[in-house]
C-alpha cells in the first residue's frame, strides 16, 4: 500500500476512476496548493504508461481579466484550451482554492461573458465524455480556505475528505463499488417513475422525470462521489424551493437562495446574501433559469455541511438540483453556459414522494423500496 | 510552498513585466502571448498577465508544477520521454510571444537523473524550439527569456534572497523607472560596437593560460539588447567553423544542465578541440565534447558588457553579460550571426578578463582589462551620466 493519505488518493484516481492506460493524455488541472497530490498522481500516470501534463492555474489572473480586460479578452479562447477540450483522454481537476472568494467584487455580467464564451468547450468535454473518449473526474484537495469555510482546522478537514473519498478505509475501491452497486439498484427503481414531490420547510417542489434516465455516481466523475442524478423534464417543474445550504459558485457565496418554478422556469428568486450575483446567473441565457439536474446525495460519510459543493451535493440526506446545463446521458436537453448545483437539506421534517407514493423521509429512502 | 506572497507586489516585478511586455516584445493588442514557467514564478507571471491585459493582448500561462520532470524522467519509457502533445505544436504556430521566465525552487534537482534519458528528452523537446525559433528568425513571433529571483538561484549566487533580488533587478535596470529608455539607449550603443567589430576579420584573445586566435571574417555581430533575454548585455557572433587556434582556459566554472565544471582548458586546431581537461568534471567534460561532430567546434564568441553585473553567480542568464568577460560557446552556432556549426550542444563558458585580459582585432590591441579601449560601450551609469548632461 502506499504510504501516504496522497499517494492512497492518486491511485484511486489513476487506476479506479480514471483507470489511465498506455498512451493516454492525461490532463491534471488544479492550483499549485494541490502539489503533493499532483505529483503522486503524476507518478502514478506515468507508470501506468500516460503522458501526464500539468495545468497549473496563475492566482489572480482571473480577477485580472475580469476587472481589467475588454470583452474580445474576456471571451478569448487560447490555443492551449481548445487543444486540451479537444485532445485529452484523461483530465483529473482538483479544486484547491487560495480563496474561494477571491471574484466576489467582479460584475456578474463580465463572468456571464467569460462562462458563455467557454461553454462551447465545456460542451465539447461532454461529448467526448458521453462519447467515451475522455474520461474526466472532478476532486478536491484539502486546503485553508476550504477549511474555513467548513469551520474547521486544516487537519480536521483532511480527515473529513479523506474520510469522505473512504480513502481511510482498507479497500477503498472495494467500497466505491459497494456503493455503486446499491446506487445502481436506485437509479433503476427511479427510472420507473414519472414525477417527484419534494416537500420540507420552506419548500413544496414537484419535478417531472418521466423518460429520463438516472445516473449512480461511484467516484469516477467526481470524487468523492456518492449521488444519483437525472435531468429533469425541462417544462414540468412547479412550485418553490428553498436551498438551506449556503451556494458557493465562480469565486463568491450566496445565501438563502429562494426559487419559485412554472412550467420549468425560475418566476422568482431570492437570495439575503449575493441576489445580485443570483439574478445575474440567472441572467446569463435562456436556459439559465431551467434545471438541468436533479439528485439525491447517497454519500453516508459526508456528514456535515461544508460549503464546498462537491462535498456538500454528496452528503446522505440532501437533495441538490442545478440550473443550467444538463448532463446529456441522463436524457436532460436544457442548454446553458450556467451549471450551478444548490443544495437542500432533507435531513429532518422532510418528505419526498414519488408519482404519489411517499418514498423518502428524514433524508432517507424507506425500506425495501429498491 | 509559496502562499503569502501575492499581497504587496516589489515594485519592480511590476516594473520588469512592463519591460517586458513594452520593450522586449512590444506586444501589440490581439497578439497570442504565452507566459512559461514553474509554479515559482507566479509573482512575475502574475504581473506580466496583467501588463499584456493592458496591452490589450490576450495572454494565457503555460505554468508548470515543480518536481514533475524529474518523475518523468526517472519514471518514464522512452516513448513516454519523448511525447510531444499535440497542442503543443498547434500552439507554436498560433504563438505571437513567449515570455520565459526561468525560476525554480531547485536548481539542482535532475542531478541524479540519467544523463542519456535527459539528453533523450532535450533532443525530442528541441523540435519544438527549433520551429519557436524559425518562426522568432522569420520575424513571426518575438521571445523573451527572464528570472524571476528565487531562493534557489540566491543560493548558487551564494547570497541572501534579498541580495540577490537587488542583484537581479539592478541588472535588469528596474530599480529605477526610466527602464525601457535606458535599455534603448544600451541598444543603440551596444549596435555601434557590432557594426565596429564588424570590421574584424581575427580576434586574438590573452589572458591566463589563455592565446586563441579565432577568425570572426564576414560574420556578424548581432547586439543582444534586451529583447531576448532580460537582463541582457552582450555582442556576439559566431565564429569561422575550421580556424580556431590556440589555448584557453575557463577562470569561472562551466556549468551545464545543472552540472559544474571547474577550471576547463581547451586546445583549439583547426576549428576543433583537440584537448580538453577540467580540474573537477573532466569524465563529464570528455562526455560533452563527445556529444556529436559539432559539440568540439565553436559556435558562439561574445563579450560580456552589462557592468551593473559585477559578479558569478552560476546562473548564466547573468553570467555571460558580467561585464568585462568573454564567452565562448562549444556546439550549435547562430545563422543570423553566419555561423553553420550544427550541435545538440550549445555550451556557453566564460573567460574573465577583467585583470589581465587583452583583445586584439587584426593585430591591433581593442580591449584591456574587461573594457574596450576606443568607442568604449557606456556603462549603464555612463549612459545615465550622459543623459542627466
Amino acid at each position: 500500500m502506499p504510504d501516504t493519505r496522497h499517494e492512497r488518493f492518486a491511485q484511486v484516481l489513476v487506476d479506479y476512476s480514471t483507470h489511465v492506460g498506455e498512451g493516454d493524455l492525461v490532463l491534471i488541472e488544479s492550483t499549485p496548493l494541490a502539489a503533493p497530490l499532483i505529483r503522486a498522481l503524476y507518478r502514478r500516470i506515468v507508470q501506468a504508461g500516460g503522458h501526464p501534463e500539468v495545468r497549473i492555474g496563475l492566482d489572480g489572473a482571473a480577477e485580472a481579466l475580469l476587472t481589467a480586460g475588454n470583452d474580445e479578452q474576456l471571451a478569448w479562447i487560447s490555443p492551449r484550451l481548445r487543444g486540451d477540450a479537444r485532445e485529452a483522454n484523461v483530465r483529473i481537476a482538483i479544486e484547491a482554492e487560495t480563496n474561494t472568494r477571491a471574484l466576489t467584487g467582479t460584475d456578474p455580467a463580465r463572468q456571464a461573458i467569460f462562462a458563455r464564451s467557454r461553454a462551447h468547450l465545456r460542451d465539447l468535454t461532454m461529448e467526448r465524455a458521453a462519447a467515451g473518449e475522455l474520461r474526466r473526474v472532478v476532486t478536491a484537495f484539502p486546503t485553508h480556505s476550504s477549511a474555513q469555510d467548513a469551520e474547521m482546522s486544516l487537519a480536521d478537514y483532511e480527515d473529513f475528505v479523506y474520510r469522505a473519498g473512504f480513502l481511510d478505509e482498507e479497500d477503498p475501491v472495494a467500497s466505491w463499488r459497494a456503493l455503486g452497486e446499491k446506487l445502481g439498484r436506485l437509479a433503476e427503481w427511479l427510472d420507473t417513475k414519472k414525477e417527484l414531490r419534494v416537500v420540507t420547510e420552506g419548500t413544496d417542489l414537484t419535478v417531472g422525470v418521466e423518460g429520463r434516465t438516472w445516473i449512480p455516481c461511484d467516484g469516477k466523475e467526481n470524487f468523492p462521489d456518492g449521488e444519483v442524478f437525472t435531468g429533469p423534464v425541462e417544462t414540468s417543474v412547479d412550485g418553490h424551493v428553498r436551498f438551506s445550504f449556503p451556494a458557493p459558485h465562480a469565486g463568491r457565496l450566496v445565501r438563502d437562495i429562494e426559487l419559485r418554478f412554472e412550467g420549468g422556469e425560475v418566476v422568482e428568486a431570492r437570495a439575503s446574501e449575493g441576489e445580485d450575483f443570483l439574478q445575474g446567473m440567472l441572467a446569463m441565457d435562456e436556459g439559465a433559469r431551467r434545471l438541468g439536474e436533479f439528485a439525491f446525495g447517497m454519500n453516508d460519510s459526508v456528514r456535515e455541511f461544508t460549503g464546498h459543493t462537491l462535498f456538500d451535493e454528496k452528503l446522505g440526506g440532501t437533495v441538490h438540483m442545478a440550473l443550467g446545463k444538463a448532463y446529456p446521458e441522463s436524457g436532460g436537453k436544457n442548454e446553458s453556459a450556467l451549471h450551478w448545483d444548490l443544495v437542500c437539506d432533507l435531513r429532518r421534517e422532510s418528505e419526498v414522494h414519488a408519482d404519489g407514493e411517499l418514498v423518502y423521509r428524514d433524508g432517507e429512502f424507506l425500506p425495501d423500496l429498491f | 510552498m509559496s502562499v503569502g506572497y501575492k499581497t504587496g507586489v516589489d515594485p519592480r516585478v511590476a516594473r520588469l513585466a512592463d519591460l517586458i511586455v513594452d520593450y522586449s516584445l512590444e506586444l501589440q493588442p490581439e497578439q497570442v502571448f504565452r507566459i512559461d514557467g514553474l509554479e515559482v514564478a507566479s509573482p512575475l507571471a502574475l504581473e506580466l498577465y496583467r501588463a499584456a491585459i493592458r496591452a490589450g493582448a490576450f495572454p494565457y500561462t503555460g505554468l508548470g508544477l515543480e518536481g514533475t520532470l524529474e518523475l518523468l524522467l526517472e519514471h518514464g519509457s522512452t516513448e513516454q520521454i519523448s511525447y510531444i502533445a499535440p497542442h503543443q505544436w498547434e500552439e507554436i504556430e498560433e504563438l505571437d510571444a513567449i515570455a520565459t521566465i526561468w525560476s525554480e525552487l531547485n536548481t539542482r534537482a535532475l542531478s541524479r537523473v540519467d544523463p542519456a534519458k535527459h539528453s533523450n528528452y532535450l533532443a525530442f523537446q528541441r523540435r519544438l524550439h527549433n520551429r519557436r525559433w524559425e518562426r522568432i528568425a522569420a520575424g513571426e513571433m518575438r521571445w523573451c527569456g527572464t528570472l524571476f529571483p528565487t531562493h534557489a538561484h540566491a543560493q548558487d549566487a551564494g547570497m541572501s534572497l534579498t541580495s540577490y533580488e537587488d542583484f537581479v533587478f539592478s541588472a535588469c535596470h528596474v530599480d529605477s523607472e526610466n527602464a525601457a529608455e535606458h535599455w534603448r539607449l544600451v541598444a543603440s550603443s551596444l549596435q555601434a560596437r557590432a557594426e565596429a567589430l564588424g570590421e574584424a576579420k581575427e580576434l586574438r584573445i590573452l589572458g591566463p593560460d589563455t592565446d586563441l586566435r579565432v577568425s570572426v571574417d564576414g560574420r556578424t555581430w548581432i547586439a543582444a539588447d534586451g529583447r531576448y533575454n532580460m537582463p541582457d548585455g552582450e555582442v556576439f557572433t559566431s565564429p569561422v567553423e575550421t580556424v580556431t587556434e590556440g589555448e584557453i582556459r575557463y577562470t569561472f566554472p562551466a556549468i551545464y544542465h545543472g552540472r559544474e565544471v571547474e577550471d576547463i582548458r581547451l586546445r583549439f586546431e583547426g576549428g576543433r578541440v583537440v584537448k580538453g581537461e577540467a580540474a573537477r568534471g573532466d569524465d563529464y567534460l570528455k562526455t560533452l565534447l563527445d556529444m556529436d561532430e559539432g559539440a568540439r567546434i565553436l559556435g558562439e564568441l561574445a563579450f560580456g558588457l552589462n557592468y551593473e553585473i559585477d559578479r558569478f553567480t552560476r546562473n548564466i542568464l547573468f553570467d555571460e553579460k558580467i561585464g568585462g568577460t568573454m564567452h565562448l560557446a562549444l556546439g550549435s552556432a547562430f545563422t543570423q550571426a553566419g555561423g553553420s556549426n550544427t550541435s545538440g550542444l550549445h555550451w556557453d563558458m566564460i573567460c574573465d578578463l577583467r585583470e589581465d585580459g587583452e583583445v586584439y582585432a587584426d593585430g591591433e590591441l581593442i580591449w584591456k582589462a574587461g573594457r574596450f579601449l576606443h568607442e568604449p560601450v557606456p556603462s549603464p551609469a555612463g549612459v545615465e551620466a550622459a543623459e542627466r548632461a
